[in-house]
């Protein structure tokens, strides 16, 4: 099945910024964080579809899959 | 503190140094004072605010009313961060309904906290004021710290780094803090920041200040006429032992610090970043915090500006963390030109997106005369949207000069004239403002302090801050971040760990070491640093005890329990569906919020403040 998967900020500038992916059906969000190579400390916010998710939930086919940096600061 | 290095978990026997400072007479008196509990020890606001209960004051701009300098217990060491003073006293921009100022305190790094630890003192109180322009030494002398009060005719009138610039051709091994000429302008501008040197700043001569901005702590200063300080001391760099080492190393290499470094390091570029990650849910201030779903804040984002400026990136004095994003013009050949400003998330969108201004050439133009002038940016830029914001409601009769978003030139001259003390309007800040213009519901502050660059649709918590929005109370980003929404969800941050963010502002530590105040490495640095073993358990009480404490003091000083801990009416009664985060604070979800949370700190709260005589 296919996801689309969008990335921000540094993460976007380590990648690329928006990407078809090849993934397996019940393949979880951490599991495909790890296949990106990004270490799971430097994606601090997980969106599906626009809405948070946690890293131990599955994507769907067609699912858009968004990652965040860590935020913070003043 | 000073010379005093002790393993011990009696606060008593942790003496440090305290001068007062009579600004009338210019009489200076030592103490060494015994710490009466462990907020005394970690120092910082913890120690300053209880120095400010015990007095009973009705007016910011009054002689009884002090202007307290002091340290963090780890403020001089060799841990990383470990830079920051501390400005506390009565506010003369957060006041309550009844007229009465809410106490504050401000905070900021530069090499200025440094050198007045090294001088041999913790805490310096200014008492009354001065008849005239002063500025204070305080230097190590060969028997112990000495202070003096020099005439300070000569620096009237220039901006904050020009009298740093000024006094440092007089002085050499010191460091500066000074006021800028929003501070001088004292009874037109109540948002004076305290503008605090850099190495860098020195070495080069560009305006690379650090600022202890909010609460108006620069124009305390300025009615004191206590133009700047000096702190005069040779280097004393403690040495770095394996274990400071580790502590320093754990601080870069822990995660908490990551997203504040340089890209190049594998970081994220500091809170400029923010702006791309909010964007993602239209959460970025826009027009006096009210972001359309189409708000060309894009042209913001780190790699447009680059485009057109060389971005470097600088630290504080030896820290590896790197947070400064420093703008600087390029050249027709390509090479550095000018520096243009710092860009930081905060000043970035409070006087870009949120002014209607998206041409970065713009945006570093305003953010650098807002520093010159020695302005917190906060306050500025929230104030000035706000204005914005009720000249295009009433286009038939604007207010000033008649400045709308967008509008770059009439901002500009609006900063300078703000800056100059020509518009009290802006400069009293957008509670006393609104209040004047009678509307209210778009004046984006909570208890008279401006807010941030995030929106008060996402986050209740700015009602229970204590010292601005974000910086003592870190609730700031948890909806973006975690998408939490709930009452309880809530009730758990405000009451656990969103206050302990207060925690960095007593140790000396910036918060941009990320981990939480209890954590591992604050213990080891504390007794690797101070020779001092504290549990986390013990420190993570007195921060909390310290956090109530300056809330107690807020409805000491007539802050409204129910009626002054609230946002803006704007955000309750007309949500702003452009936001794509969940829309959950109404009415009745802040009066319950109150309610739990109130129940769970007024108990603690009881007995942390001394009765007052009379």
């Amino acid at each position: 099945m296919q996801i689309r998967i969008k990335l921000y900020a540094s993460l976007r500038w380590k990648l690329f910024e928006e990407a078809e992916w090849e993934c397996t059906p019940g393949q979880k969000i951490a599991s495909i964080v790890e296949q990106l190579g990004l270490p799971r400390n430097d994606v601090g916010t997980v969106l599906v579809n626009g809405l948070h998710a946690a890293w131990d939930e599955m994507v769907q086919d067609g699912d858009v899959l968004s990652l965040l940096p860590r935020m913070g600061g003043g | 503190m000073s010379d005093n290095k002790m393993m011990s978990t009696d606060p008593a026997s942790v003496v440090y140094q305290r001068c007062t400072i009579d600004l009338a007479t210019g009489r200076a008196d030592f103490a060494a004072v015994p710490c009466r509990n462990l907020e005394d020890v970690l120092g910082g606001f913890g120690r300053s605010f209880q120095i400010l209960a015990e007095r009973d004051i009705a007016c910011a701009y009054s002689p009884k009313n002090p202007l307290i300098l002091n340290s963090g217990l780890l403020t001089g060491t060799s841990v990383m961060t470990g830079m920051r003073s501390y400005f506390s006293g009565y506010s003369p921009l957060k006041q309550s309904g009844t007229g009465r100022p809410g106490a504050m305190w401000s905070t900021g790094s530069g090499n200025f906290g440094n050198k007045f630890k090294w001088t041999g003192l913790d805490e310096v109180i200014f008492e009354n004021r001065s008849e005239t322009p002063v500025y204070a030494v305080l230097r190590e002398g060969a028997n112990g710290p000495e202070v003096e009060l020099k005439p300070a005719g000569h620096l009237i009138g220039l901006t904050g780094h020009a009298k740093i610039m000024a006094l440092a051709a007089e002085y050499p091994d010191a460091h500066f803090a000074a006021i800028g000429p929003a501070g001088e302008n004292w009874q037109n501008n109540y948002m004076g920041a305290v503008v605090m040197s850099t190495d860098n700043e020195l070495k080069s001569g560009e305006p690379k200040s650090r600022f202890a901005g909010r609460g108006g702590m620069g124009s305390l200063m300025g009615y004191k006429n206590l133009l700047a300080i000096v702190a005069q001391s040779p280097d004393k760099l403690q040495k770095i032992t394996p274990e400071i080492r580790d502590v320093n190393r754990d601080i870069l290499k822990s995660g908490g610090s990551a997203r504040f470094q340089p890209t190049s390091q594998g970081g994220g570029g500091g809170t400029w970043a923010n702006i791309e990650v909010l964007q993602v849910f239209h959460a970025v201030p826009l027009n006096n915090f009210r972001p359309k779903g189409c708000d060309n804040v894009e042209r913001l984002f780190r790699d447009e500006v680059e485009k057109e400026f060389d971005v470097a990136t600088e630290a504080c004095h030896r820290c590896g963390i790197r947070c400064h994003n420093n703008l600087f013009h390029k050249n027709e050949d390509g090479s550095r030109g000018k520096l243009a400003a710092k860009f930081d998330f905060e000043p970035l969108i409070l006087f870009g997106s949120n002014l209607g201004v998206h041409n970065p050439k713009e945006v570093c133009d305003l953010i650098h005369r807002c520093d010159l002038l020695g302005m917190d940016a906060i306050s500025l830029g929230t104030t000035i949207a706000y204005l914005l914001d009720y000249n295009e409601r009433h286009p038939e009769a604007p207010v000033l000069n008649g400045a709308v978003f967008g509008d770059y030139d009439k901002i500009a001259a609006l900063i300078d004239g703000a800056g100059r003390g020509l518009y009290p309007e802006l400069g009293r800040g957008v509670k006393r403002l609104s209040e004047a213009l009678g509307e209210t519901a778009y004046a984006m502050h909570v208890k008279g302090l401006e807010l941030p660059a995030y929106l008060p649709d996402t986050n209740p918590g700015y009602i229970f801050a204590i010292a601005g929005g974000h910086m003592s109370m870190g609730t700031h980003m948890m909806l973006a971040k975690e998408g939490k929404h709930s009452l309880d969800e809530w009730v758990q941050a405000i009451t656990t760990g969103g206050l302990l963010q207060v925690g960095y502002d007593m140790i000396g530590l910036c918060k941009f070491v990320g981990v939480g105040i209890g954590h591992d490495l604050i213990v080891r640095a504390v007794k690797e640093a101070a020779g001092l073993e504290i549990a986390s358990a013990d420190i993570v009480a007195s921060v909390r005890r310290a956090y109530l404490r300056g809330l107690a003091l807020e409805l000491r000083q007539g802050f409204h329990e129910h009626e002054e801990y609230t946002l803006p009416s704007q955000v309750m009664d007309d949500p702003n569906h452009k936001v794509t985060l969940p829309k959950f604070i109404t009415h009745d979800f802040l009066a319950q919020l109150r309610e739990r949370v109130w129940s769970i700190f007024k108990p603690e709260m009881e007995g942390l403040l001394p009765v007052l005589e009379g």
